[in-house]
Order: structure tokens, then sequence, then C-alpha cells
């Protein structure tokens, strides 16, 4: 009997879908001002899943990259807030993207 | 079936002279309400309540509230974290709702910002004191619960509180569309209460907080007095599904499901509220 192997880029797809956070639904970012000089991101989904592990990175308004981290285990991520005008980049992949400039985190 | 308050809200010279007028004042149910203007916030920011004991199909009459034996919050951002209960009794501010009948005492509550400007769901939970209401003879105690959201990341809107009695969300309180349906569970100390009795009623005189009274105008007019409370029952597992023929917020009670039944040697009904706001597809 002859098998008929699977594609290996259909496979890659397929796994990159499973190990992704919530692809099929809406990331949601929120952040806020502690009035302490700190910023503190929340994430999260639609769906309601967890947004751990997804990559966060604070850029100037010349696209250049000041901070990078990621959400903790409660979703949130907390960085020191520059003096210039920044945003913040909610990234989850596959154009799963937020971006929330610095005049309307209050 | 609760016998329903019938008032002539046009005073005696109504009486008087329209005889008649007793045969169309409106059957209104009691509600306690727990209202905020937004149900779906895309952020997080300081939160205005109002809570009232009224009848809404029709802006009053309302009735004098005593202090509320808990008011709470309980919120959760997304599936995975755990619940947070705040106690909010401290943000109780007693205030003088205007009405036809006089002002009558409601509670009002200013959360700031930081109790609720993270993402997720926000279950504010009202117990009130027993209500005597002399025209029965008896009291009422409606176990309260409005959902908020902010930015729709979900979190505890399905799970239950664990009230004497309450509705049980089967669709997200905050998210419906006119022409929709809502569906519930009615229970009672976590068991559904088969064929529960369930009164509906639209907010049909929209709330002005700052002014502390609801709008003359009304939003509809019903056509015959079983429109104003809709009365309906659920099935045997205590589930129900209503429609949601308009936009604004509804009110869902269920009659006289909680376990105890006597306050003070009177007669005691435990309710259950739970508000949910419909929003036009524009």
């Amino acid at each position: 009997m002859k098998v008929i192997g699977t594609p290996i880029p259909v496979l890659l797809a397929g796994l990159l879908a499973l190990a992704g956070p919530a692809l099929a639904h809406s990331p949601i970012c929120n952040c806020y001002d502690n009035g302490d000089g700190t910023v503190t991101c929340e994430g999260g989904f639609s769906d309601g899943a967890s947004a751990e592990g997804v990559a966060m990175r604070i850029v100037d308004d010349s696209d250049r990259v000041l901070t990078v981290g990621e959400m903790d285990a409660d979703s949130t991520y907390t960085f020191d807030r520059p003096d210039d005008e920044f945003h913040v980049i909610f990234d989850a992949g596959m154009s799963h993207i937020v971006t929330i400039f610095s005049g309307d985190i209050e | 079936m609760r016998w329903r308050t019938k008032i002539i809200r046009h005073g005696t010279t109504a009486l008087a002279t329209a005889g008649t007028a007793l045969l169309i004042a409106p059957a209104m149910a009691h509600f306690q309400m727990l209202y905020t203007p937004e149900m779906a916030l895309s952020s997080g920011q300081a939160t205005q309540l109002l809570m009232l004991f009224t009848h809404p199909a029709h802006g009053g009459p309302n009735m004098a509230m005593g202090t509320p034996e808990a008011f709470y919050l309980i919120s959760q951002r997304g599936d995975a974290a755990e619940p947070v209960t705040t106690d909010l009794q401290e943000y109780l501010e007693p205030i003088a709702w205007h009405s036809e009948n006089g002002p009558v005492d409601a509670f009002e509550a200013n959360l700031p910002r930081n109790l609720t400007r993270s993402l997720g769901d926000y279950v504010f939970v009202l117990e009130p004191s027993p209500y005597y209401e002399p025209q029965e003879d008896k009291y009422i105690q409606q176990f309260t619960k409005t959902i908020m959201n902010i930015a729709g990341v979900p979190g505890n809107w399905a799970d239950p509180v664990g009230l004497p009695a309450e509705i049980l969300p089967l669709d997200k309180p905050y998210a419906n569309w006119t022409g929709g349906v809502f569906r519930g569970i009615v229970i009672a100390d976590g068991e559904p209460v088969p064929y529960a009795e369930l009164e509906i009623e639209y907010i049909n005189h929209a709330p002005d907080l700052a002014e502390r009274r609801f709008a003359t105008d009304a939003e509809v007019d019903y056509p015959q007095d079983s429109f104003g409370t809709l009365s309906i029952r659920a099935n045997a597992q205590g589930e129900f599904t209503i429609g949601l023929p308009r936009a604004g917020w509804w009110g869902i009670c269920a009659l006289e499901v909680g376990a105890d039944t006597e306050h003070e040697g009177k007669p005691l009904s435990q309710d259950a509220v739970l508000w949910i706001q419909v929003k036009d597809m524009q």
C-alpha cells in the first residue's frame, strides 16, 4: 500500500496553530500608568486564554526598540515609562498584534 | 404568582373621575436595580453604580432601601486567572432618588478607577436587606447581579456566586444584540429551580444619575398590561430563554426561589435578579 505523506509545510502550519495562543481569537491589550514612573500592560484574548509568554516591545517614535520582554503568568508586563513618546507592541504572532501609543496610556 | 403593585399614578382625581382607571392600572414588578450606564467598556475607568428598588417598566413607584447586607465585586481576567473578591461596602453612599411619590432612599457607589481598570469581567453583587412591602404584608429580598466587562477579555461571567437565590447566565449579560435571545438558569444555593417563575422588565425611563431621577418620557408604550412585566416560567431544569426586542437594559427576576421564607415573623420572598444590556447592530 502506498502511503501518501503529508506535506511538511502543512504539518508545520498545524503545529504553529496549536502552539500559538488563541490564534483564532482577537488579541487584547490595555496599559495604564501606575503613577510611580512605571506602566503596566495587561493582555488577553477574546476567548479568555492567557497571554503568558506573549512578546512585548516598547518602541520609540523612530521605531527603535527601547525594551523587550514578555507577559508574565498573570498576563501582565510592567516597564519604566520612557521620558519621550513611545508605543507598546503586544505581539502574539501570526498578525495578532496590538499597538498602544503612549498618549493613550493614562 | 406574586401579587403585584397596582397603583394609580395620576392622583386622586383620576381615582374619583375615572372608574375605568382602576382597570387599566399597570401591574408592576419590584426590581432591585444595580445600574451603571455601560456594561461593556473598551477600557477601564471609574465606575458609578446606582442601587434603587423600583418598578423599571414604569419608572416607579420607587421603594426605600435599607442599608444593604452585602455589596461586593468578584472580578476575573481570563479563564485561567483566579477570581478576586473585593468588598465594596465602604463605597456605599445613601442618596435620595427623586420620584413622583417623593424622594426615596437609594444608594450610589463611585468606585475609583484602580478597582475597575483591569481587563476582564466584573460581577457586582448586591445583597439588599429585606424590604417590607405593606401591600403584601411580606418582605422581599432580591439578590442582584450586574456583570460588567472591560475590553472583551472574558472571565467569570458564567460562574455562580453562591447566593441563596441566583440567576446563572448562559450568555454574556453585557454582549447582546437586539433581536437575539438571552438564556439563563435559575438556581438556589447552587441547585436549579424547576419551573421557577420569572418576571422580565425593560428600563423604560432612562435613569439620570446626575439628577437622580428617571426620565419623564417612556421609551415604549405598552399595548396591554401583560407587556410591561413579562411573566414566564423556567423549564424542568430551571433554564429559561427570553427574546431581546429592543436595545437598552432588561431586568430578569426569579421569584421566591430562596430557601428562607420568613423574616421578622412575616413571609419572605428571596428573589434573584440579573441585569443585561442589549445593543442595536449599527
